[in-house]
């Protein structure tokens, strides 16, 4: 009866497949145009976010951190309103993390500042006694690659129609402009500009002069970033 | 020549027994590393501050999975394929040149992918997707590594001498098509050089870089299902064709029941990819894919119990035979360890109970069971089976092999011991409030509490290690121990003392 | 009808389907033992046993393959 499954190599290998594609079929499929709504509030990332969120993943930061917050009291107390699918209707590639080894980031923005991460980045255990975080010298040295941010921007907007240079609705009724480079030149200076305002806030020297020589060091993109989850 | 008599070939199988070995000491130490970094951070920077971005646990993370699951375990997977392979189908290697050209082929090409693979993850080139972390021109190259592996199992089948598939060929197949599908789907990224800028520039920036083709919520239910199910076709599936040919070999058994072996092949196929959403209870995907997901991994202890169970009682009437041979414990202990998780693993799925588990390190202990103790132990099985033949030479040393054997079960035991109180530690700690409301621990306490298990954790990977180097030592002597007849070889493998 | 609709009354006709296919087949590996050609199930364990290169297969392709 089903033994002509069994002796064709052939067909035994459709039926298997049959069998295995089935379920991505009916879990996957479905969902996909619900789930990329931005809510309101939701905004692309500006061009040094993107920077920053690349050298977030650069780092495996996500090894250690999750960027999603659960619908319980603890967590809601702990981090913030609970995570919402349209939040991350932007994020290519998602970055929840399987892993809570270090706290959840994903409304880190609202509760530490600039300063903080500065001092936290450089050295973890003298800001957080304990804390097993490695630190990140490297940050303040290494310079960001401004042109892959660019052209991930690019990308989103040409290819997954992410909104920059349009209004995008915010949380009080109005709206924003996401500004998106017209050139690599012009990304530069949209980098450096923004980096400008970070770097005000920060106390290391050797940042400050780089910033001024027009460079971005890799730990003011990251900032950047994480200033903006929200 | 012409008249020499037609052998079985093992040219590949040989060639990935050693990628295995080496790619297991340089995962595991890896992942020994790591482990101590997280109970002593100071390792971090005892290469020296100018290298420390090269060795902070965030960059080597993907660096041990990647390498233990790619290298080791794939590796193993095609060792041993290129082995039982011939020898189920009854063909030999050496009478097709274009499929031996094939294996060659496809191990250099292995090879050139490992090395890309590591040298970018080393850099950072991440595309930051759990166990699809290398960025497009190396998946590139793993599809043709696969799809090279594909023409060699169709080609050998192909030719066979016997006409019915065994059921390790036909695990072997399903590994095939559901790694292919799975990493296909889940690895759709655009390299973003391909982006033009508005006044027409072009190839901007780092030409290895690209984004994945899913947003958001729909970006973690693909990797899920395909982190999931990479767990099914890399670390399950396979390691089943494994010890359905390697167990009733070495001891001489025939399966207990073939019937039960085929019905739970099918159980399993259909059941296993339902499971996925087990990793995103209480996220953002819809609330029928959680439960969805729930559910159907409840039901998967019943497949995977079917062939559990199957394999324990292989042994049936020959327990004598697991004290005699440390081989065979190797085998059993396997088994058992994949029942053991496929428990567990199911307890975790349980909405409730995940609530506590997720993001704690009960996943990581959950995960390493299954790997250290059943894909592991049955690889090891596997190559200390096929050493003898594909030497003909006796294994080097029996006590080498008890030793290594109890060494490795008690890195285990200490590796799961400690990762389950750590993990339940962890989570009933973070979701604690005092009488007022308030949440009763800062998360530095529960980062504090860990201390001790992320330190008995890593001496339980430090043990697991030394075995496995005492593995690579015992096959590197097996090369030059005594030589036997085809007549030792039929069932239990030759040992020396 | 759009497929949110549809979909329950696919989920329900695919369970009823899938127990009746599965059911069908433990039975008939239960009752038959003997596959389509007459080969005992349980004899296909000696692909394993038997599988050097010389040992006869427990079913050979045709014998026009052979030579």
């Amino acid at each position: 009866m089903f033994h002509w499954l069994e002796k064709h190599p052939f067909l035994f290998s459709v039926g298997v497949f049959v069998t295995i594609a089935f379920a991505g079929l009916v879990e996957i499929v479905p969902n996909f145009a619900q789930a990329s709504r931005p809510v309101i509030g939701t905004k692309p990332v500006t061009l040094l976010e993107q920077a920053g969120r690349d050298v977030y993943i650069k780092n495996s930061c996500n090894s250690c951190h999750s960027q999603l917050i659960r619908p319980f009291k603890a967590e809601t107390d702990r981090y913030g309103h609970y995570s919402l699918s349209g939040e991350y209707a932007y994020d290519r590639p998602f970055l929840w993390g399987s892993e809570r080894t270090g706290p959840d980031l994903h409304r880190v923005g609202n509760y530490r500042t600039t300063e903080w991460h500065e001092n936290h980045m450089m050295n973890p255990a003298k800001i957080v006694p304990g804390s097993i975080m490695p630190a990140y010298p490297w940050l303040f040295t290494n310079k960001v690659d401004i042109d892959t941010a660019y052209a991930t921007q690019l990308t989103n907007a040409e290819f997954f129609g992410v909104p920059y240079n349009k209004p995008v609705p915010t949380k009080d009724g109005k709206t924003v402009v996401i500004k998106m480079a017209k050139s690599v030149a012009g990304a530069h200076a949209m980098a450096l500009a923004e980096a400008k305002k970070v770097a005000a806030k920060m106390k290391n020297q050797d940042v400050k002069d780089a910033v001024a020589r027009g460079e971005v060091p890799e730990i003011v993109a990251l900032i950047a970033y994480l200033n903006c989850l929200k | 020549m012409e008249n020499r008599p037609l052998e079985y070939d093992y040219t590949v199988a040989k060639m990935f027994m050693l990628t295995t070995i080496v790619l297991g000491i340089v995962g595991m130490t890896i992942g020994v590393f790591i482990a101590f970094e997280l109970a002593f951070p100071g390792l971090n920077t005892i290469f020296g501050h100018t290298i420390a971005e090269y060795t902070a646990f965030g960059r080597l993370r993907p660096l041990h999975t990647d390498s233990v699951a790619f290298g080791f375990t794939v590796s193993g997977i095609f060792a041993t394929w290129y082995y039982v392979g011939q020898r189920v189908l009854k063909v030999s290697m050496a009478e097709s040149k274009f499929l031996m050209f094939i294996g060659k082929l496809q191990f250099w090409l292995y090879v050139l992918g490992v090395a890309a693979a590591v040298v970018s993850l080393f850099m950072g080139y991440t595309s930051s997707k759990e166990y699809a972390e290398f960025e497009w021109p190396v998946d590139i190259a793993i599809v043709v590594v696969w799809v090279l592996w594909g023409v060699s199992i169709f080609g050998l089948i192909g030719i066979r001498r016997e006409k019915s598939l065994y059921i390790s060929i036909w695990y072997y197949i399903a590994t095939f098509l559901g790694v292919g599908m799975l990493y296909l789907f889940n690895n759709m990224e655009i390299p973003t050089m391909l982006a033009t800028s508005p006044i027409g520039e072009t190839n901007i920036g780092d030409w290895f870089h690209s984004i994945s083709m899913y947003a958001g919520t729909n970006d973690a239910l693909v990797q899920w299902w395909y982190g999931h199910n990479a767990v099914a076709f890399v670390f399950t599936v396979p390691i089943i064709a494994m010890i359905y040919y390697f167990l009733p070999k070495e001891s001489g058994q025939a399966i207990y029941s073939y019937k039960l072996s085929l019905l739970s092949f099918w159980g399993l196929m259909f059941v296993y990819l339902w499971a996925g959403g087990h990793h995103l209870l209480y996220s953002t995907v819809p609330d029928w894919v959680q439960t969805m997901g729930s559910i159907f991994s409840i039901v998967l202890i019943l497949p995977s119990w079917g062939s559990a169970i199957n394999m324990l009682l292989t042994m049936k009437g020959e327990w004598q035979q697991v004290a005699a041979s440390p081989l065979i414990k190797f085998m059993v202990l396997a088994s058992t360890f994949y029942m053991f998780s496929t428990l567990e693993g199911p307890i975790q799925a349980i909405k409730s109970v995940n609530a506590i588990a997720h993001f704690t390190n009960w996943i990581v202990g959950h995960v390493h069971d299954g790997t250290l103790g059943w894909v592991g132990f049955m690889i090891i099985a596997s190559l200390f089976h096929m050493a003898p033949r594909v030497f003909k030479r006796e294994l080097y040393s029996k006590g080498l092999m008890a030793a290594q054997f109890w060494i490795q079960t008690l890195g285990i035991v200490l590796y799961f011991t400690s990762m389950w109180i750590a993990g339940i530690t962890q989570g009933m700690m973070w979701r604690a409030h005092d009488e007022f409301g308030n949440l009763a621990y800062s998360f530095m306490d529960t980062v504090n509490v860990l201390h001790p298990y992320y330190a008995l954790r890593g001496v339980g990977g430090l043990l697991y290690l030394t075995g496995f180097l005492m593995f690579a030592y015992n096959i590197y002597k097996t090369m030059s121990s005594r030589p036997v007849e085809e007549s030792e070889l039929q069932n239990a493998s030759p040992m020396g003392a | 009808m759009n497929f949110y609709e549809y979909a329950p009354y696919a989920y329900f006709f695919l369970i009823i389907f899938l127990v009746v296919g599965s059911y069908s087949y433990i039975y008939h590996l239960y009752t038959k033992r003997k596959d389509s050609s007459g080969i005992d199930y349980e004899h296909y364990s000696n692909m394993a046993l038997k599988d050097d290169i010389d040992d006869t297969p427990v079913k050979p392709m045709s014998d026009e393959k052979e030579k």
